[in-house]
């Protein structure tokens, strides 16, 4: 049985690692802060995300320098089309055991790390693409009948590039749903920049610090589920998600937009991942309970990816976030 | 702080937003109440006693309090909203709202009580009073106006009544009905300076107030009721008999001999004392003839032309004073009695409530008054103060042909009336003078109305000069 003293160590805790994991990255990491937040939130909840941005803004340097503080496995898988689902989780190859017999022993695929790097996800063919995915639900791989367990923790980080669009396999709705954040990447600003050429133009490179390992993150994963959340909070996280589904039912009114531009409304994954990264955030805040505020935070990199909108929505340039933006607006905190 | 205090300082907390709930409820329903008592306060003389009339208020506050009550209950959201305010204010992050549902659900988990804990730190000095203070809403402000001007409604008994063709008010008790006829006869009394009437006023007003204090009886109070009608009888008879100014003069005319005697006295007081007495005489005189009615009472006497000395004009005015006021009173003595009879026929349950004037009304009642159209007493060929029981026998009016008739004011189409009756022989009861009298004053109504044209007025009021004349030459 824990003590309230106990938990207010490990509150610290979180929150002191959390502040210098932020601290080390923007040793390497010029902004990007917010992105790096959701990115630690995704991993201590366990979730996977889906990285959105054009190339060059150092989605890969951000992802490896993560595993590097969190002294985590790293690995990187380039998806094309000629890609195969083994090049991913592995395959078994005829090798001699020491008594010389032929047998089969399995080759791990790059996915056998903590944090592994999908880019250009959508270049590679659905079937590439579902064994990956695959592996991010079950976190283990099945090769000739033998299942492998991944290693724990596990994350996949995504990367899409939503200019070129051409020869690529657009990810399946259900299969986007099964990624806990979709997180855009911004172009930085002008100082952002500036201190960008800094970096890498001049001086050595930076030696990063272990942080944390993967034992503190496991250990975060439960810290998580234990955050205490008010059933007002934990009601407004339901009622913000039924707000952008478009289906008029008695208690269940739709925000305008979501009324007229959105074809499929958030599935329950959806609140599930508001509400566990509401409490990651609240953690790793050092508070000990869920505000509004965390949940609100947490809507759009938990749902932008989760609403299926019309046509009507992409001929009049409408986004995710404008919806859910209203959302916010009009869902009122108690009712 | 410990979780106990802590549930101490949120049911604190609730405690006061709930305080405040139910005073904004109260001032809502009183505000409303007080509103919908302005609206029915032309209603209030549906109401029996002028007493109740204070409670209408409270009658509507109790009927309006339950569902505003209901409605506005105290609901477990609206504690959520509270706490989620306290959260807010003092930017705790819905501290104070997860330890107040912990605290609810009895959670002994660390983590819980860790929230307990910091939210209990930082609740220790809170003071609900001073932090979320009452606000006012626009209703209580309205209600205070609102209760001052229905306070000031009331006391001045400003009411709003609907005495037209449609009569809401129910009818009055004969005493009260008394009572307000004998306090509007005391002002116009004391207005006009009547003595007599004034007495009977207070009189009457005596016996109706001890009629109502006392609840007496029927048959009692109309017992007083004739005996003040007789004790009436007797004053006005023998005023009349006193009384040289002629009963054909009419009211107004009676009234404005008063203002010219008035005027005249004026005259003398601001008199030229460098004068002498005889030419001071001989001026007055002469502006004495610029007014009419006391240049008619000159004529009337025969001094007209003669020259009086200071004091016999100043004596010949006051008896003309003392004689228009008695007459004035005589003639209000004799509506009162006209009064007291419809009264006593009332109270044996005759028809014929909305005929009675009161004397405060006076003769001047207004053409178009619902009263005046059923009042067959005002026309001419009845007996003044006979009514109902009387004109139901009547023959019913028909309207004759028109005819193409050629007179002295020109020539016109003529309509008239056709009466199919046997005429009767009868003893009558009232006195030549009080039925000439009477039908004069209507005359007289009815002259300053538009509905006569302004050609006929002069031939109508010579007529009825006439018959005034010619009774005194009988």
């Amino acid at each position: 049985m824990e003590t309230v003293a106990e938990i207010e160590t490990r509150m610290q805790h979180a929150r002191h690692s959390f502040d210098d994991l932020k601290a080390e990255m923007a040793r390497i990491i010029v902004g990007h802060e917010a992105l790096i937040e959701q990115v630690f939130i995704a991993l201590v909840c366990g979730g996977h995300c889906l990285l959105e941005g054009v190339p060059g803004l150092g989605k890969t340097l951000m992802v490896r320098s993560l595993g590097e503080i969190l002294n985590l496995s790293f690995s990187r898988i380039q998806f094309t089309p000629d890609l195969m689902p083994a090049d991913i989780t592995g395959t078994n190859v005829l090798t001699d055991d020491p008594s010389g017999r032929k047998i089969f022993e399995f080759q791990r695929g790059p996915v056998f790390a903590h944090i592994v790097l999908a880019d250009e996800i959508n270049r590679a063919t659905p079937k590439t693409q579902s064994a990956l995915l695959e592996a991010m639900q079950e976190q283990s791989v099945t090769v000739g009948g033998k299942m492998h367990r991944l290693e724990n923790p596990f994350m996949v980080l995504a990367t899409q590039n939503p200019i070129e669009m051409e020869g690529t396999y657009p990810l399946p709705e259900a299969q986007v749903d099964r990624f806990f954040f979709k997180l855009l990447l911004q172009y930085p600003t002008r100082d952002e920049l500036a201190r960008i050429a800094d970096f890498t133009t001049a001086g050595a490179p930076v030696a990063l610090h272990e942080v944390l390992d993967a034992t503190d993150i496991l250990q975060m994963r439960q810290w998580v589920r234990d955050v205490p959340l008010a059933d007002i909070v934990k009601d407004y996280a339901v009622r913000l998600v039924l707000s952008t589904h478009p289906q008029r039912e008695p208690g269940r009114e739709a925000a305008p937009l979501a009324q007229k531009f959105v074809l499929y409304g958030s599935s329950p994954r959806g609140l599930q991942s508001v509400i566990l990264a509401a409490k990651a955030r609240a953690l790793l805040a050092g508070r000990p309970n869920v505000s509004f505020e965390d949940i609100r935070q947490m809507l759009l990199p938990s749902l932008r990816h989760r609403l299926i909108l019309n046509l009507e929505a992409d001929a009049e340039g409408i986004g995710a976030e404008k919806i859910l933006s209203e959302v916010v607006e009009r869902v009122p905190e108690v009712p | 702080m410990e979780a106990e205090t802590l549930r101490k300082k949120l049911a604190e907390l609730l405690s006061w937003e709930r305080r405040k709930r139910r005073e904004q409820i109260l001032t809502t329903v009183f505000c409303y109440a007080l509103l919908a008592a302005l609206l029915v306060l032309p209603f209030h003389g549906l109401l029996d006693t002028v007493i109740s009339r204070w409670f209408i208020p409270i009658l509507f506050f109790g009927v309006m309090a339950p569902f505003f009550f209901a409605r506005g209950h105290w609901r477990l959201a609206d504690s959520a909203r509270a706490l989620a305010r306290v959260d807010k204010t003092l930017e705790l992050d819905e501290r104070t709202l997860t330890a107040w549902e912990l605290l609810e659900r009895n959670e002994s988990r660390a983590a819980a009580l860790m929230v307990l804990k910091q939210a209990g730190e930082k609740l220790a000095n809170l003071d609900p009073k001073a932090l979320f203070r009452r606000n006012w809403s626009w209703q209580a402000y309205c209600a205070l106006s609102l209760l001052l001007l229905w306070l000031g409604l009331l006391w001045f008994d400003v009411g709003l009544r609907f005495d037209g063709g449609v009569q809401f008010s129910p009818p009055q008790t004969v005493a009260q009905r008394l009572r307000e006829f004998s306090r509007a006869l005391q002002d116009k009394a004391k207005n006009e300076g009547l003595d007599e009437s004034l007495r009977v006023g207070r009189e009457l007003e005596q016996v109706a107030q001890k009629s109502i204090d006392d609840k007496t009886g029927d048959e009692k109070f109309k017992a007083d009721l004739a005996g003040m009608q007789n004790k009436i009888a007797t004053m006005g008879k023998s005023a009349a008999e006193q009384q040289p100014l002629s009963a054909s003069e009419s009211q107004q005319d009676l009234w404005d001999l008063k203002a010219e005697l008035e005027a005249a006295r004026d005259l003398f007081n601001n008199g030229d004392a460098t004068k002498g007495a005889q030419e001071l005489g001989r001026q007055w005189l002469d502006q004495l003839a610029t007014l009419p009615q006391i240049k008619k009472q000159f004529e009337r006497e025969g001094q007209s032309g003669q020259s009086l000395s200071q004091s016999d004009l100043k004596s010949f005015l006051d008896k003309l004073d003392k004689q228009a006021t008695r007459e004035l009173d005589r003639r209000t003595l004799l509506d009162a009695q006209q009064f007291l009879e419809q009264l006593m026929k009332q109270g044996q349950g005759e028809k014929g409530e909305s005929d009675v004037k009161v004397a405060g009304q006076g003769e001047r009642d207004s053409p178009d008054d619902g009263e005046r159209t059923n009042n067959r007493s005002n026309l001419p060929g009845k007996e003044p103060g006979k009514r109902e029981a009387e004109s139901a026998s009547l023959p019913e009016f028909q309207a004759g042909a028109t005819a193409h008739v050629k007179g002295l004011l020109g020539e016109g189409n003529s309509s008239g009336v056709v009466l199919k009756a046997k005429p009767s022989a009868g003893k009558s009861e009232v006195s030549q003078d009080d039925v000439i009298a009477s039908y004069r004053r209507q005359a007289e109504a009815e002259l300053n109305t538009e509905r006569v044209p302004e050609a006929l007025k002069e031939t109508i009021k010579n007529y009825f000069l006439s018959l005034g004349i010619g009774k005194e030459q009988n």
